[in-house]
């Protein structure tokens, strides 16, 4: 990592003209964004507009991509997945990818531990006391919310310091999203780097410090937690609300 | 004493149930992961037994070493198998899998009768095993009993493993989502190389626990695998314990009916699996996975317009066969290529135009052949009879095995026909009509409608081409027609032509109907030129040989099968001194077309030529 990107906080993320493929469908047109450490950015956007195939990318489950995707410094975009995930990155994706063959305590255990530093199993349950109440229940016979916060807890028990999270909180009653939000603030205050997708406006902005507007592919605009009130009308447009 | 022998029965009945037991292990396993139903794993148990003996022969190491270092070897030889051919075919359809491995095992088999021969090497049974005591009801020789507790141990070692283990939870996971399972950071590919080494060294394994008992040949996987086919079909792939379960409890059915009715004992499993089958189409855990939609022929013939260029050069190619017999080229040889190239035209219509991959043609290629040859021979009817004899009786047949088969879809009806099919072989190897390993010899060739003299070989050749034309337009009419394009909605996309109203079971099941009565008139036609009828039609490898004809001439073209059968039946008669080297042959090129060369010969040339044939 060079001087420059050490000016005041060092880049986790830096996702530079990346494009992405599904088959012959060019779905990603350049996308330019950073997260710096311990920040907490949402991508927002419409239905369509990306997102989760910009989270696969980052992640290196895109057959076909191309550009930069620097992590720590790391440029993986030749790397293949598995590789990729051994850099510290926990992805929660938009289904929530809990096993059905697996029970929740063999969910919770699946991904390896990456580096030292993860959370334990007891700060977990901590955090997510329901799913020490059903440890051997078949991982996708919890409710959804409880589902969310398995695939939440078994990628904090690795040691990744930086979090890839999918809609975290689609589908999932008002008390279960309060919930992922503290969560989250305790995530960023034990200094974790968050990489978010959300559609809840309103749960966005009160957890990110950054948002990414995404539109076809592209990153079209930039926003700070403190421009939003300023341009409610304009996140308004970008979302078609 | 007859007691005695009820429990000596049932104990090789557990025995053939370990072998069933840790086969079809290995198939869900590896099926589980890389979604290929692995025909190779009876050519794997072969090469675990002849590692055995290789061992013991070239080293002087013995028995125990051999079960462990016998199961590692082969295993390897899985993981760079994998790692060489079926790594090519991922995200392919399920089908591929079943050819390109059927292609594996006829190479591997092959190799090893040229090496070997087909007769068994011996394989002492170790020291420490030998002998027996006496249990009072009955005489237990110690190996066998070895063998069951082992074979269990080593099923239950495994269900451990993937049930219980952080790497089974990393095996069940990838099998349900690999590429999360990847994201986490676990190398999925090497996963999925050694799951392949695995299960493969379980066939090895049970090779090794076979050879004293069954002599080590290469052919000794070659029908098991057929038979644990079947079992999978009764079990399922879904649940490990569902296969040992099932593996020793059909040992144990098989071992039974060895007592009770002997004459039964080598069809009882495919019995079970028909009856299984008629009572619960989906099997008996009804967790069968099912291969998705089978979109198997690549795109084919596209405008209608297009399709009549086709029908043109089938005119062009037919008149050049009609001038034939004016030059000196020995009919004979074109004849048989007809038959074949008419049969191949038969699975063609179900495979590239209905998406449907059976593996048992030949039991209505060779059926139509004894029951004509039967009706000329031994009731004196005339040529004409006989074949509508055959023909009926084939459409008879094809509406007994589509009404058991035709609701499994992939790479399960692709079993399910190669089953049926083997039952019928082993019926007739039994049956006397047939004359067992004989055959039917010297068909009298009277006068056809009267008229036409058979014995005549010009006018013989052309009822076979007649014959050959009837058919092919048969083919062609029903392709083109509305049941036709029925069919080809149903192969690319069933759930929309249910969705559009469509009875898609009752359509698959005409198309089969059609297909088995065409293959049972190529049969009966062959009985003619062939003089005689016998088990080499009925068998497996004729089946496999079907498959190889369309798929080398091209899957879903009209004029692929006589392409096909052109190349292969010239080169069995070109190379019939190289004895089994012709299979290793074969084999390659099943590998080969599926690896490079999925449109076949018409296919390829079409595309080039930018024409549909
Ligand atoms: N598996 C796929 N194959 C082909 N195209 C796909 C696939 N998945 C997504 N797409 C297409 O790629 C584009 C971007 O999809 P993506 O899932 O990234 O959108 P998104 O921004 O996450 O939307 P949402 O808010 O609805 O989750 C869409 O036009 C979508 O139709
Ligand atoms: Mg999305």
């Amino acid at each position: 990592m060079t001087a420059e990107h050490d000016t005041m906080t060092r880049t986790a993320l830096k996702v530079g003209v990346l494009n992405a493929w599904y088959g012959e469908s060019h779905v990603l047109h350049g996308m330019d964004f950073d997260v710096a450490e311990g920040e907490v950015v949402t991508l927002l956007g419409r239905n369509g507009a990306g997102k989760t195939t910009t989270l696969k990318a980052i992640m290196g489950l895109m057959e076909k991509r191309s550009g930069s995707v620097e992590f720590g410094g790391v440029e993986t975009i030749n790397l293949p997945a598995n590789r990729i995930g051994r850099l510290g990155i926990g992805y929660c994706p938009e289904e929530r990818g809990i096993f059905s063959s697996l029970n929740v305590e063999e969910n919770l255990l699946l991904p390896p531990v990456v580096r030292r530093g993860g959370l334990t199993t007891e700060d977990i349950f901590d955090l997510f006391p329901n799913l020490l109440e059903r440890l051997y229940s078949q991982g996708t016979k919890l409710s959804g919310g409880e589902q969310q916060m398995l695939a939440i807890a078994r990628i904090l028990r690795t040691g990744a310091q930086f979090i890839v999270l999918d809609e975290p909180t689609e589908g999932l009653a008002p008390v279960i999203v309060q919930q992922i939000g503290r969560t989250i603030e305790r995530l960023r205050q034990k200094g974790f780097t968050i990489l978010l997708v959300e559609q809840n406006l309103r749960f966005a902005t009160s957890v990110a410090d950054r948002f990414c507007v995404v539109e076809h592919g592209q990153v079209i605009d930039t926003l700070t937690r403190a421009d939003v009130d300023a341009s409610t009308a304009k996140l308004n447009s970008y979302l078609g609300v | 004493m007859a007691l005695n022998a009820l429990f000596s029965q049932l104990l090789i009945g557990l025995i053939n149930g370990s072998f069933y037991a840790l086969l079809s292990l290995g198939l869900a396993v590896i099926f589980g992961m890389l979604n290929i139903i692995n025909f190779a794993h009876g050519a794997f148990y072969m090469i675990g037994a002849f590692a055995a003996y290789f061992l013991m022969a070239s080293a002087g190491i013995g028995y125990w070493g051999a079960l462990i270092l016998a199961p590692v070897m082969v295993g390897l030889a899985g993981m760079a198998t994998e790692r060489l051919l079926l790594r090519r075919l991922a995200k392919m359809d399920h089908l591929y899998g079943l050819l390109m491995t059927f292609g594996l095992a006829l190479v591997l088999q092959g190799v090893f009768q040229v090496a070997f021969g087909s007769s068994g090497l011996p394989y002492p049974i170790p020291e420490a095993l030998t002998g027996g005591v006496n249990l009072g009801f009955m005489f237990l020789p110690l190996y066998r009993g070895w063998v069951v507790v082992f074979s269990l141990v080593a099923c239950i070692a495994t269900w451990y493993l993937i049930e219980r283990t952080r790497l089974g939870a990393y095996l069940r996971a990838a099998t349900e989502n690999p590429s999360l399972v990847r994201a986490f950071g676990i190398n999925v590919p090497l996963m999925i190389t050694v799951t392949y080494g695995f299960g493969v060294a379980l066939a090895a394994l049970a090779g090794v626990l076979s050879a004293p008992i069954n002599s080590v040949r290469p052919l000794m996987g070659a029908d098991l695998i057929i038979v644990v086919f079947a079992v999978v079909v009764i079990g399922g792939m879904g649940s490990i314990l569902g296969s040992v379960i099932t593996g020793f409890a059909v040992g144990v059915v098989e071992g039974l009916t060895k007592y009770f009715y002997p004459e039964a004992s080598s069809t009882v499993i495919f019995v079970l699996m028909v009856l299984i089958l008629l009572v619960k189409p989906t099997g008996l855990t009804g967790r069968g996975i099912e291969a998705t939609q089978s979109a198997v022929a690549p795109e084919p013939a596209s405008a209608q317009g297009r399709e009549r260029v086709a029908l043109m050069v089938f005119g062009v190619v037919v008149i050049g066969l009609a001038l034939l017999p004016l030059t000196s080229v020995y009919p004979y040889f074109i004849m048989q290529i007809l038959c074949f190239a008419l049969v191949a035209g038969a699975f063609n219509l179900l495979i590239g135009h209905g998406g449907l991959l059976s593996f048992g043609h030949a039991m209505f290629f060779g059926s139509a052949g004894y029951i004509t040859a039967h009706a000329v021979k031994v009731w004196g009817l005339p040529p004409e009879l006989g074949i509508l004899a055959g023909v009926a009786a084939c459409a008879g047949l094809a509406a007994l095995a589509g009404a058991i088969s035709i609701r499994r879809q992939g790479i399960y009806f692709a079993m399910i026909t190669l089953a049926i099919s083997q039952m019928l072989y082993f019926v007739y190897l039994r049956a006397p009509f047939t004359n067992g390993e004989d055959g039917i010899q010297s068909i009298p060739k009277d006068r056809m409608f009267g008229v036409l003299d058979l014995a005549d070989t010009t006018v013989l050749y052309y009822v076979v081409l007649a014959g050959f034309i009837l058919g092919t337009l048969a083919i062609y009419r029903t392709i083109n027609s509305p049941f036709g394009q029925v069919l080809k909605s149903i192969r690319e996309n069933e759930p929309r032509a249910i969705s559009l109203g469509y009875r898609t079971t009752l359509y698959k099941y005409v198309a089969f109907i059609l297909s088995g009565t065409l293959a049972g008139f190529a049969g009966s036609l062959k009985v003619f030129v062939v003089q005689n009828a016998s088990l080499t039609d009925v068998h497996w490898s004729m089946s496999g040989e079907i498959v190889l004809i369309t798929l080398l001439g091209g899957l879903g073209t009209l004029l692929g099968p006589l392409a096909g059968a052109f190349v292969i039946i010239s080169s069995q008669h070109h190379l019939a001194e190289f004895g089994q080297w012709v299979t290793v042959l074969q084999g390659a090129i099943f590998i080969a077309c599926v690896v490079a060369f999925r449109r076949g010969i018409v296919g390829e040339l079409a595309k080039v030529l930018k024409i549909s044939l």
